[in-house]
């Protein structure tokens, strides 16, 4: 059976509170640090200034300044840091202010950590957690909305995270830290107001679990991140017409827990696939992939589409930027066309 | 038509050749990759290859002349062809207005964007039939997109044989038997969608019929209808979907026939093979089939051919089928020797060992399921024969005596099947009449 999140809270959830998607991760961040006292905090302004959203504000008031560290501006120092201290044992969760300077961070990411445990043949492994925010929407521009995630699922050795909701990130972050490799773990800067029921325990979304986020027989759309909440919203549109979606998030992008995607479009017969990176070599291409060659291919009736970010650099303006990534418009269109078979 | 060599281009930044020698004459007959020319440039010394076969002709540089790269510097002609004025340079870019006179006037001019342009010559569409949307009705490249998405595919295009469906509506196909060429598609350029499939479905079978479910994949072993069983198959449904069957049943008295069979084969030599029931049978059989050869017959196609030898074929079970060997001639041949043929076509047959004579020309078939305990049954006529006999077991049953006191005697039930193309109902009756006869009275067959 495919995991629902609200299922999930149902069975977890005994001190619920709506929490937004930033107390959410603190609320983890706090939770982790209380239990094991391993766990500690580096990043750009984590301390007294919060972290660029403020993800991590008032824990330098808990923790003190040596688990609440600064760091130069660095982020190779930041993943090289996080990288030692979890070779020596400790397990630090990084943060990068923005997505886009995780390119900066790509030798010790790409080069090292994804590739410790492998070279010492399981001896030695590097237990961290690097978070980032990406995506766009802020009117940031090209520099400070990309979203990378597919760089990183490329790469042997390293997981990938993209919570879509305030209780998968909570849930998945705290797994994320148990989690003995170096997970990537994404959040998006448009999520971070959102609100979800939260429970108050130490509750844990295992990794690799893919998501049933809506059920409906029409057609399947699987979404990442932010997009999981458009892909809601344009469900809740298109039902009034009679068009059922079913939404599936899968919560860690690797290693990719494919089963319900198949499953699902068993079902529906039709796939849509969507997320804000540039549709080239996004991510999408390898949920395409996985779907037509898997079990499902003799139950599409439709080819697979996706609907993603276009080609370019994210613009500065407002307007453009707007029509850059799918909004929940895009995503009512598509699915409508994909339903009524012009495709 | 006259192919033009140009001076090529060996490098990067080049722009320039000098011609330092011709290797060729003005009229040498040339094979393509012969070198015509020694050319230089500023870095090396180069041939020109001729670019095709014919007649080296129009030479227009000479050696010496430095000569810009890409520009005709001859031709290649065909046998009488005169090489091209100058002012026609197929290897330059035609321009359009430096030959106003050269080209047929382009068909009006669809006002389009140059991407759609390209796109319509990939495609091969006709802007003039493409309606633009952009502005002041210029043809954009969704213009094009969605002209190719809704064009209605020509014959041709179809011509390969292939069906354009949905694996969904293939899956749906291979499940339940249907042909997709002959579903008509409703998805866009008339693809099969699965819902096609399973209308084509539905229309196949009537809702009366349930429709078989879907084999569950792993638990079933498959046995592909080949080889031996794929004949059986074949000719079984072939005879009882062509053939009408009429089966009559009769109880025959086998007292006498139990005691004859005894007494012979108490007087058969040690090691010979007895007389087995089914012997006593096939004799019976070619005694009543010579008898009536309305029953000794083929039906093939329009006619009933009588055959001219009786050859009673005897159905012997097999692991996984069934064949019937022949004894030939059993009217002619005594009851000791039907025996022994029947034995050893049964033996040889169990032993795949049988010889293509023996399985020819029956024209009569006899099958006993008695030895496994069947009281009666009906048999499937083996074409082109038009009778076979179904033979049950032999077993003690009261029936009335002379005073109508129930007496115990061993009673065998046989069942005839006629093909009633050939035989009518009464006349398998009194062909059956007198085999039971002949089985009843045994002494009358060997007469």
């Amino acid at each position: 059976m495919p995991e629902t999140a609200a299922a999930t809270q149902v069975q977890t959830g005994t001190t619920t509170r709506e929490l937004t998607y930033t107390e959410a991760l603190r609320e983890a961040l706090r939770q982790a640090m209380e239990a094991d006292e391993r766990v500690f905090l580096m990043g750009e302004d984590v301390g007294t200034y919060g972290g660029a959203f403020g993800v991590s504000a008032g824990l330098i008031d808990q923790f003190g300044p040596e688990r609440v560290r600064d760091t130069p501006i660095s982020e190779a120092a930041i993943a090289g840091a996080c990288l030692g201290a979890a070779l020596t044992g400790m397990r630090p969760v990084g943060e990068i202010q923005f997505m886009d300077f995780v390119t900066l961070s790509m030798e010790q990411l790409v080069l090292q950590a994804a590739k410790v445990r492998f070279m010492f043949g399981g001896k030695a492994q590097a237990p961290f957690v690097l978070r980032m925010p990406g995506g766009a929407g802020t009117g940031a521009a090209a520099q400070h909305s990309e979203s990378l995630e597919s760089w990183f699922v490329h790469v042997p050795g390293l997981k990938v995270v993209m919570p879509s909701n305030a209780y998968d990130a909570k849930g998945l972050l705290l797994a994320a830290i148990d989690d003995d490799n170096p997970v990537i773990f994404i959040e998006h800067k448009l999520l971070y107001k959102t609100k979800a029921h939260v429970p108050e325990e130490m509750y844990r979304v295992p990794l690799s679990r893919t998501a049933v986020a809506r059920e409906g027989s029409d057609l399947t759309v699987i979404a990442t991140s932010l997009h999981v909440q458009r892909a809601l919203e344009a469900a809740d549109t298109l039902a009034e017409e009679g068009i059922e979606l079913e939404v599936v998030d899968p919560r860690t992008l690797k290693p990719l827990d494919e089963g319900p995607i198949v499953e699902s479009v068993k079902k529906t017969g039709k796939a849509l696939i969507v997320h804000e990176a540039p549709i080239t070599g996004g991510y999408g291409a390898e949920l395409a992939a996985r779907i037509a060659a898997s079990e499902a291919f003799d139950y599409l009736d439709a080819p697979i589409r996706r609907l993603a970010g276009l080609d370019i650099p994210i613009p500065y303006n407002r307007m453009l930027e707007y029509n850059t990534v799918p909004q929940v418009e895009n995503i009512v269109e598509e699915a409508r066309k994909l339903v009524e078979g012009a495709y | 038509m006259a192919k033009a060599i140009i001076m090529p281009k060996f490098g990067f930044t080049q722009e320039e050749s000098t011609i330092v020698a011709w290797l060729k004459n003005e009229g040498d007959v040339v094979e393509k990759g012969d070198p015509i020319a020694e050319v230089t440039t500023d870095k090396i010394d180069m041939e020109v290859e001729a670019p095709a076969d014919g007649i080296l002709g129009g030479i227009r540089r000479q050696a010496g002349e430095t000569v810009p790269v890409t520009e005709v510097i001859a031709y290649i002609l065909a046998e009488g062809e005169e090489p091209p004025p100058p002012e026609e340079t197929p290897a330059e870019t035609p321009v359009a207005d430096s030959s106003p006179s050269a080209a047929p006037a382009p068909p009006a001019a669809a006002d389009a964007t140059p991407v759609a342009r390209r796109v319509a010559e990939a495609e091969g569409v006709d802007l003039a039939a493409v309606a633009g949307s952009g502005p002041g009705g210029k043809i954009t490249r969704q213009d094009v997109e969605s002209h190719v998405a809704g064009r209605v595919l020509a014959p041709s295009d179809e011509g390969n044989g292939r069906v354009r469906a949905t694996p969904a509506a293939r899956r749906v196909a291979r499940e339940r038997g249907i042909d997709l060429a002959a579903v008509e598609g409703t998805g866009p350029r008339g693809r099969v969608q699965e819902a096609d499939a399973l209308a084509a479905v539905e229309r196949a079978a009537p809702s009366v019929v349930p429709t078989p479910a879907p084999v569950p994949a792993g638990e079933v072993e498959v046995i592909p209808l080949e080889g031996m069983r794929k004949t059986i198959a074949d000719r079984m449904q072939q005879s009882y979907q062509q053939a009408p069957h009429i089966t009559l049943t009769r109880d025959i008295d086998m007292t006498n026939a139990v005691a004859f069979r005894r007494y012979a084969n108490d007087r058969l030599p040690e090691g010979a093979p007895r007389i087995s029931m089914t012997a006593l049978i096939v004799k019976a059989a070619a005694w009543a089939l010579r008898e009536y050869p309305i029953m000794n017959a083929h039906l093939i196609d329009d006619a009933i051919y009588l055959m001219p030898n009786v050859n009673v074929g005897v159905a012997v079970a097999l692991d996984g089928g069934l064949i019937v060997p022949v004894v030939h001639d059993a009217d002619r041949r005594g009851l000791r020797e039907v025996g022994a043929a029947v034995a050893d076509l049964a033996a040889r047959a169990r032993e795949a060992r049988l010889r293509p004579g023996d399985l020819d020309g029956g024209t009569f078939t006899v099958s006993n399921l008695g030895m496994l305990g069947i009281d009666h049954f009906t048999a499937i006529l083996n074409p082109p024969e038009v009778g076979i006999l179904a033979v049950g077991r032999t077993t003690d049953r009261f029936v009335p005596g002379e005073r109508g006191e129930p007496v115990a005697k061993p009673i065998m039930t046989v069942t005839l099947a006629v093909d009633h193309r050939a035989v009518d109902g009464a006349l398998g009756a009194h062909f059956l009449a007198a085999l039971c006869d002949a089985i009843e009275e045994p002494a009358s067959i060997i007469l």
